[in-house]
């Protein structure tokens, strides 16, 4: 009997690792759902938009959107983001798992791979330094963060990044730093920074809101940064230090992105653009 | 605590990877170099760093003040991270964590108490606790960011 009992609790316990592991996955596989993004270029003055694997810009505040062509793997595989230095440099960034980090300066008429430097293509995150149009950041999954100074000519491993996944990367060029800026890291749980010297990844403020989204900064006042998550949208005029719940629409943002003026855009999760003159407080439909 | 024979194998390693780190000395006056940096971070350093270089309990998160407690300076803490331009002024300068809540600097000035050579030596000592792999890195970061000149 008791033999029976111990081959039973056995058998409910490997039921239940089964169970658990199912569980687990499953929270992964949500976790890496394709949301779209969203950036701006301050050098063309447009937004770009990565929804349901194709890139988008607007040269209109999102009224209307063009589409960027992408490489044929770009299709297939998983564009995460699109990015722009800040100069007036013509070159045009994507990244994502499969695909790596390509580069365009013909307007995506053609694509050329940079990631040669990184151990894989899948590239989780990316994004470009705020003053150095050279100067990239990618985050390869199950690895860590890598830097490219030459503009993806070459790549070094910076460091393991924070052990939780990051799903977006935002270069700062906030001032504190020991070096030139700092890196804002968005996970499911939070938002963590880092000096872009990657002295340690600290979390920013308390920010109990569910899953986060997003994380955008106010280009002419850069200690003024915001988040998106599933409680809306939150606020910090100390770089996120402490954060203040903006009392918005309620909509859920699952990207968001600042222009130059002040001007909030962020994306629901049907990819529809929403825009806010007044941080935050009151949006409209862009393209109503 | 490193003695003479462990720096002078440090000395050797770094040597033999191209990253003297006082290069066109003969051996005995960089290892004399060292020792000089090892005390200079005895007495100086190792209250907050420790004397192993290990760094403060919980070094990765911010106490009550919004400070970061004093890293390791081996190779688990990211000192090797940073070039020699950068470490010889923060350890000349200080540096003030932008989240610290106090008026203090989180990490004091030293500008007075060392000279450009002492705060040189000190540096180069640090580099003896790092691993072959970090030190090519923190040479490679050096090359466009090295000591001041007037730390020569």
């Amino acid at each position: 009997m008791k033999n029976i009992a111990s081959r039973f609790l056995h058998a409910l316990s490997l039921a239940s690792l089964v169970v658990a592991s199912l569980g687990i996955v499953g929270v992964a596989g949500a976790a890496e759902e394709a949301l779209p993004s969203l950036s701006y270029d301050q050098t063309g003055e447009r937004l770009l938009k990565v929804d349901s694997h194709q890139l988008f810009q607007s040269i209109n505040g999102g009224e209307t959107w063009r589409e960027i062509p992408l490489p044929e793997e770009g299709k297939e595989g998983r564009v995460v983001t699109a990015a722009v230095p800040a100069t007036a440099e013509k070159a045009l960034y994507i990244a994502g798992p499969s695909i790596g980090v390509q580069r365009s300066t013909d307007h995506g008429e053609s694509w050329h791979e940079v990631d040669e430097g990184l151990p894989s293509q899948d590239v989780i995150a990316f994004t470009v330094h705020r003053n150095q149009p050279e100067t990239l950041y990618a985050v390869v999954v199950d690895d860590g963060l890598y830097q490219s100074e030459d503009a993806g000519k070459s790549w070094k491993k910076m460091d393991s990044g924070p052990t939780q996944t990051i799903r977006r990367l935002l270069h700062s060029d906030m001032e504190g730093s020991m070096q030139t800026g700092w890196l804002y890291a968005v996970s499911d749980d939070a938002v963590r920074l880092s000096m872009d010297c990657f002295c340690g990844w600290r979390p920013t403020g308390e920010l109990d809101a569910g899953r986060v989204y997003d994380v955008a900064y106010d280009l002419d006042d850069p200690e003024r940064v915001y988040v998106t998550t599933d409680q809306g949208l939150w606020r910090s005029d100390n770089g996120g230090q402490e954060w203040q719940r903006v009392n918005g629409d309620g909509t859920e943002k699952v990207a968001l992105t600042l222009a130059p003026a002040g001007t909030l855009y962020a994306l629901d999760r049907d990819g529809e653009l929403m825009r806010s003159e007044d941080q935050g407080q009151t949006w409209t439909i862009a393209d109503a | 605590m490193h003695n003479r024979w462990t720096l002078v194998t440090t000395w050797f390693l770094l040597s033999a990877t191209g990253q003297a780190v006082a290069g066109g000395g003969p051996p005995s006056s960089d290892t004399t170099l060292l020792e000089d940096g090892e005390k200079i971070y005895q007495q100086y350093c190792a209250s907050c760093h420790g004397i192993e270089g290990e760094g403060m309990p919980n070094w990765e998160r911010q106490n009550a003040q919004g400070e970061l407690p004093a890293p390791p300076h081996g190779p688990e803490g990211h000192t090797w991270k940073h070039s020699d331009a950068m470490l010889y002024r923060i350890v000349s300068e200080g540096w003030r964590d932008p989240w610290n809540k106090t008026e203090r600097l989180t990490m004091p000035a030293f500008k007075e108490i060392l000279t450009p050579a002492e705060t040189r030596d000190v540096v180069n000592y640090l580099k003896t606790l790092w691993t072959p792999e970090q030190r090519r890195h923190q040479a490679e970061e050096s090359e466009g960011a090295p000591f001041p000149a007037q730390s020569e």
